[in-house]
């Protein structure tokens, strides 16, 4: 197995802000949108969706290694490793349930809505493309989520702030949303010198 | 009802049902499309080796035909070494494979007999950003090493702009992914020195 | 049959689910700065709602409540799939462009949504029509997006050189932001548009 030559940690970095996996490859945009009305949420799914998609993440690179690529069944890909995405979504919903109900109050609810988020599998089908080792893929999976968090913060935080900012009422809602978010792309874009070459 | 769609008998039925259904259809397909996609991976390795060389083609089966008559394959020491005669010159050709900023980057590089001059690059597969690191498949960027001479066993790839000569071995970086184009770089200088062993050149 | 135009208005226009609901975006935007790849995107998302819409309307009176969702996630995978094949097999170009974005059409909320919004209730022909107007209410947005941004950022329309080489190139439009402007820039059009119909309505009421 030939893995690509990259430090994980730089894969780290790199993923939450030069390559967010939200501002630049688009992944993990309709609960974005609208979970974001509220910081406190935004919170909550992003906790949510780091927790499932750096766990899904080393689960499929097992599976890939150890049964796809055996049997060379990689056209069926797709439906496993969504299946493998909404098991554990069910089982953390269900251990998160009984470990701790506060937890399950801030988290759980958003659970369901992770399982057909397309970051997820988007994550998990970047990490099979480019051939990632295991550590690389958690890596990579830690910090797609952290940044995907961190998108949703910032946002959830400047829509607070511009609550109550006179816009015209086509651009009401969706459409400032959309502006708002290309913005800060274009300023996630600022970050590109900032990881050194390993 | 004759029976009751929510029992857990019915319900395991049902899922086998589907699942074997929807297995037997997708296995179908993937056999019966199997020898095209082998086809189109070939192809895909062809044009690079053509367009690297700078043969030109105007249909794929062209490209597949001047392929198997004018371009020679060898497996030297794990390389896939090519040549073919490109206007009377010898042109060699080697498929590389490298780390690019998010992952691999294959391609193929073509140079003079006496590995001097790069005659050109192309590339097969890589998974740069879209629209930055990934603009290295434009054309712009590839004709850059058309002809550029290897300076010092490399081309350098710089982010400052450089004259347009063909003469300095060095060309521009892509605005805004200076990683990729470094790795680019790495790349290259990593296989002249390979080129230079495999062809006997000091 | 005025149900079918009335569904064709609706999902089209009216509540485009691209502009009024927002949905569906992930799988597409990202290739919506070449209008070739978007097209043919575009083309497989509509056939796939299409498709999955009439399958589960037809077994909808057979899927145990318990697994309603694994199943519509198989049926919807399994044609997703197939696109993807044929593509691989086909056009190998489109598909090392799109990637694995083409999987991602199985997680796009439009495909779900239909799903269950329309075709657990209603009957397999209407249904099909129902996923299949989505899709192109879908299709008319991006294409639209795609067709900005490869024009600004490279002068080409389907690859074909349009705009003079003194053109300026846009260089922004090839970048993901300018994809969420021009998305947003539409929406305001269009948006625009609906509500000065709404104000001019004779009766002043709230329109659906």
């Amino acid at each position: 197995m030939i893995y690509p030559n990259i430090n994980p940690l730089v894969l780290f970095f790199a993923s939450i802000f030069t390559s967010n996996i939200l501002l630049t490859n688009f992944l993990g945009m309709c609960s974005f949108i609208s979970i974001s009305k509220d910081l406190k949420s935004s919170n909550g799914l992003g906790i949510a969706v780091t927790l499932v998609m750096t766990i899904t993440t080393g689960l499929n690179w097992i599976l890939e290694r150890y049964v796809i690529t055996p049997l060379d069944i990689g056209y069926l890909r797709y439906i496993i490793y969504i299946i493998v995405i909404a098991a554990v979504v069910q089982v953390l919903e269900m251990i998160i349930d009984r470990v701790s109900p506060n937890l399950y109050m801030v988290l759980g609810i958003f659970l369901p809505l992770i399982t057909v988020n397309c970051a997820i599998l988007g994550v998990a089908l970047f990490m099979q493309l480019r051939n990632y080792s295991f550590i690389q893929s958690v890596f990579f999976g830690l910090g797609s989520g952290i940044g995907w968090w961190l998108a949703i913060v910032l946002l959830a935080a400047i829509r607070k702030k511009t609550e109550n900012a006179p816009v015209p009422a086509p651009l009401k809602g969706v459409g400032i949303t959309l502006i708002t978010i290309g913005i800060m792309a274009m300023a996630f874009i600022g970050f590109a010198g900032m990881i050194n070459v390993q | 009802m004759r029976f009751d769609r929510d029992s857990k008998v019915y319900t395991v039925i049902f899922t086998f049902i589907v699942s074997f259904a929807f297995l037997v259809v997708l296995s179908g397909l993937n056999v019966m499309t199997s020898q095209q996609v082998k086809k189109n991976q070939e192809l895909f390795m062809i044009r690079a080796v053509l367009n690297a060389m700078g043969i030109p083609y105007t249909s794929d089966d062209e490209a597949i035909d001047i392929f198997k008559s004018k371009v020679t394959m060898e497996t030297k020491d794990s390389y896939n070494l090519f040549s073919a005669e490109v206007d009377g010159e010898k042109v060699y050709a080697i498929l590389f494979n490298g780390s690019g900023l998010w992952g691999n980057i294959s391609g193929v590089l073509a140079v003079n007999s006496d590995v001097s001059r790069i005659v050109g690059i192309d590339f097969i597969s890589q998974s740069e950003t879209p629209g930055l690191g990934g603009r290295i498949e434009e054309s712009w960027f590839k004709e850059q090493f058309r002809n550029e001479a290897i300076v010092n066993g490399k081309v350098l790839v710089s982010t400052t702009k450089v004259p347009d000569s063909k003469d300095d071995g060095q060309v521009d970086a892509i605005t805004g992914a200076t990683l990729t184009s470094k790795s680019i770089e790495k790349i290259i200088a990593t296989y002249i020195p390979i080129l230079k062993s495999l062809l006997g050149v000091n | 049959m005025s149900d079918f135009k009335k569904i064709l208005k609706n999902n089209f226009w009216l509540e485009n689910p691209v502009i009024v609901q927002i949905l569906g975006i992930c799988s597409t935007l990202a290739v919506t700065n070449n209008l070739r790849n978007t097209l043919i995107m575009t083309i497989g998302v509509t056939l796939v709602t299409a498709l999955s819409n009439f399958t589960i309307s037809a077994m909808r009176n057979l899927i145990p409540r318990k697994v309603r969702m694994i199943t519509q996630v198989l049926v919807i995978s399994f044609y997703v799939i197939m696109v993807d094949i044929v593509l691989r097999a086909y056009a190998p170009d489109v598909s090392k462009a799109l990637g694995p974005y083409v999987g991602l059409i199985i997680t796009n909320c439009i495909i779900m949504g239909r799903a269950e919004a329309f075709a657990q209730g209603n009957k397999p022909l209407i249904s099909f029509w129902d996923g299949f107007t989505a899709g192109l209410g879908y299709m008319f947005v991006l294409v639209v997006v795609a067709f900005f941004r490869e024009l600004l950022g490279f002068g080409t329309v389907l690859g074909f050189q349009v705009l003079p080489n003194s053109f300026p190139k846009w260089t922004i439009m090839v970048m993901p932001p300018s994809a969420f402007f021009v998305l947003a820039s539409f929406i305001w059009i269009v948006r625009g548009m609906q509500i000065k119909k709404d104000v001019n309505q004779p009766t002043g009421g709230e329109k659906k």
